[in-house]
């Protein structure tokens, strides 16, 4: 299968693979291995003066190479992005960019959701604060 | 520099000797008339040449001459058998024995049998992807007109009792068909030996051309065959269609090599496997496919946990050639169906590298591979989050 260079860039160097530690930090994974497809993000957020911001992302993967570098690039792009919000490319724009097959729409969906499930828990936290 | 070819199951190169055989056919000064033109030199000589070859492939499989039928690959030939015996022997019945881990190109004409009114039993090889005399000879019916049952798997290597399997199927008047696509050069082919009625052959999987094949028909069991190509009638009105000499010519020159060297090159390759598998063992978490005890050591298809199939493959590609055991390179992503019918679960199977030596593999070569391997797999396993809390 030939990948695209910002494919391969992304799925050979795999900036920002790791876990995030620390009380501002917000977990959330989607997809299984079971299944072929795998995310985690960790999210790290600091409060700005206006509103919550993501200062460092943290990723790990499992599945084809269209997944990991999209979730690498996704965890590149996050510092800065407004906590609570959307993924910073949506699906779409992920496929596109990466020139991914239109079957592994499904699998890109895994990070997505992973997001999303982090984001979820930053405003779970956000509710339970005093 | 081109990667490492660690795919020989796949294919090979043409060895040179084979190469400055099929050259000496072609070109104005070479044998290029038609073996079939009975009225001039160029004819006659172009016949005789063919018969060499077919001479020089009879003689490598333990065959007799007029038992070898040219196709244009194993693919054809196994079609040929299948349908060939089917066709003929229909009136005795319409049942037929394979395994799940046959080829392809046995698998997708059973398919088509079935559509044809035709009942297939799919035989479950054991866990080590042998199937066991006994298992075919459950399977038999008085119905049971033939049976197929490839000598060498392709993704596995595994080695089947094909002379064990002849005894049952000849016991019960059933015809036995083996796909020896990947057997030539890598174990003993004794067709006459062996007791099996047809026997389908490769060149370019023993460093032959692409494009010929060859189909042995038992003349001892007197097996006959319905023409499944219909023409001006070569092959004994079996197969139709004009020669390709110097195809023909390049496979009784690959066979004939193969069979005076693989007995030398086999200790060399059993080395270099043994090299291979505990190089990449080392790195825990590796799992092989397929009984150890009866492979050609050829073939070692391994998997490895906590990796993607198509991630491994990617990572690799660069700097080796090798196959995966999953077809995860196609639009459906589905894993080997092959591991699959070995009880492997679908992560395991998605898994998995084929790596098949051949005779230009060199220790530097396997060790290349280990390292790129290992390195890959780490980096993978590091990414998937393998031994990190929370993962």
């Amino acid at each position: 299968m030939n990948y695209n260079s910002l494919t391969r860039q992304y799925f050979e160097l795999a900036p920002q693979v790791g876990v995030l530690e620390g009380s501002d930090t917000y977990r959330g994974a989607a997809g299984s291995r079971a299944h072929g497809t795998w995310v985690q993000f960790d999210l790290a957020v600091q409060q700005e003066e206006a509103c919550a911001v993501v200062r460092e992302a943290r990723f790990l993967a499992y599945g084809c190479p269209y997944v990991i570098a999209a979730a690498a690039w996704i965890a590149k792009k996050a510092p800065g992005v407004q906590a609570g919000g959307a993924l910073p490319a949506s699906v779409l724009a992920l496929q596109q960019r990466f020139e991914a097959p239109v079957e592994k729409l499904g699998r890109l969906l895994a990070v997505e959701d992973a997001w999303n499930d982090a984001m979820k828990m930053w405003r779970g936290s956000m509710r339970s604060r005093p | 520099m081109r990667p490492v070819y660690l795919d020989y199951a796949a294919t090979t190169p043409v060895a040179a000797p084979v190469l400055a055989a099929m050259m000496d056919c072609l070109g104005t000064d070479g044998v290029f008339g038609n073996p079939g033109s009975a009225s001039h030199e160029y004819g006659d000589c172009a016949r005789s040449t063919v018969e060499r070859a077919r001479a020089q492939v009879a003689a490598a499989v333990g065959a007799e001459a007029d038992e070898i039928v040219w196709t244009s690959g194993a693919t054809e030939a196994n079609n040929l058998a299948l349908f060939g015996v089917t066709h003929y022997y229909a009136k005795r019945g319409k049942h037929m024995v394979t395994s799940r881990t046959e080829h392809k190109a046995v698998l997708d004409p059973c398919a088509e049998l079935v559509r044809r009114g035709w009942r297939v039993t799919y035989l479950v090889p054991g866990a080590g992807g042998i199937v066991e005399p006994h298992q075919v000879a459950a399977a038999l019916t008085p119905e049971t007109v033939l049976v197929s049952i490839m000598h060498v798997n392709n993704e596995i290597g595994v080695v089947q009792d094909v002379a064990g399997i002849a005894q049952v199927c000849a016991r019960q008047g059933a015809w036995l068909h083996v796909d020896a696509a990947q057997s030539m050069g890598k174990v003993a082919v004794d067709f006459a030996r062996s007791g099996v009625d047809l026997m389908s052959f490769s060149a370019h999987k023993v460093y032959g051309p692409k494009g010929v094949g060859a189909l042995c028909v038992s003349r001892r069991a007197g097996v006959q065959l319905a023409a499944q190509i219909f023409g001006v009638g070569q092959e004994r009105g079996v197969r139709a269609g004009t020669l390709a000499t110097h195809q023909v010519v390049g496979m009784g020159a690959a066979f004939e090599l193969a069979q005076t060297l693989w007995i030398g090159e086999l200790p060399r390759i059993k080395d270099l496997q043994q090299r291979l598998s505990q190089g990449l063992m080392a790195l825990g978490g590796v799992l092989r496919n397929g009984d150890s005890q009866n492979s050609v050591p050829h073939l070692l298809n391994l998997s490895f946990e906590g990796v993607e199939g198509e991630s491994l493959l990617a990572a690799v590609a660069p700097q080796i050639a090798v196959s995966t055991g999953s077809a995860c390179m196609s639009a459906n992503p589905e894993p080997s169906y092959v591991l699959r019918a070995l009880g492997r679960d679908e992560q395991r199977a998605e898994s998995s590298l084929r790596f098949s030596l051949g005779r230009f593999t060199t220790e530097a070569e396997i060790d290349v591979t280990v390292s790129v391997v290992k390195q890959a797999v780490l980096h993978l396993r590091r990414i998937g989050g393998a031994g990190i809390l929370g993962a």
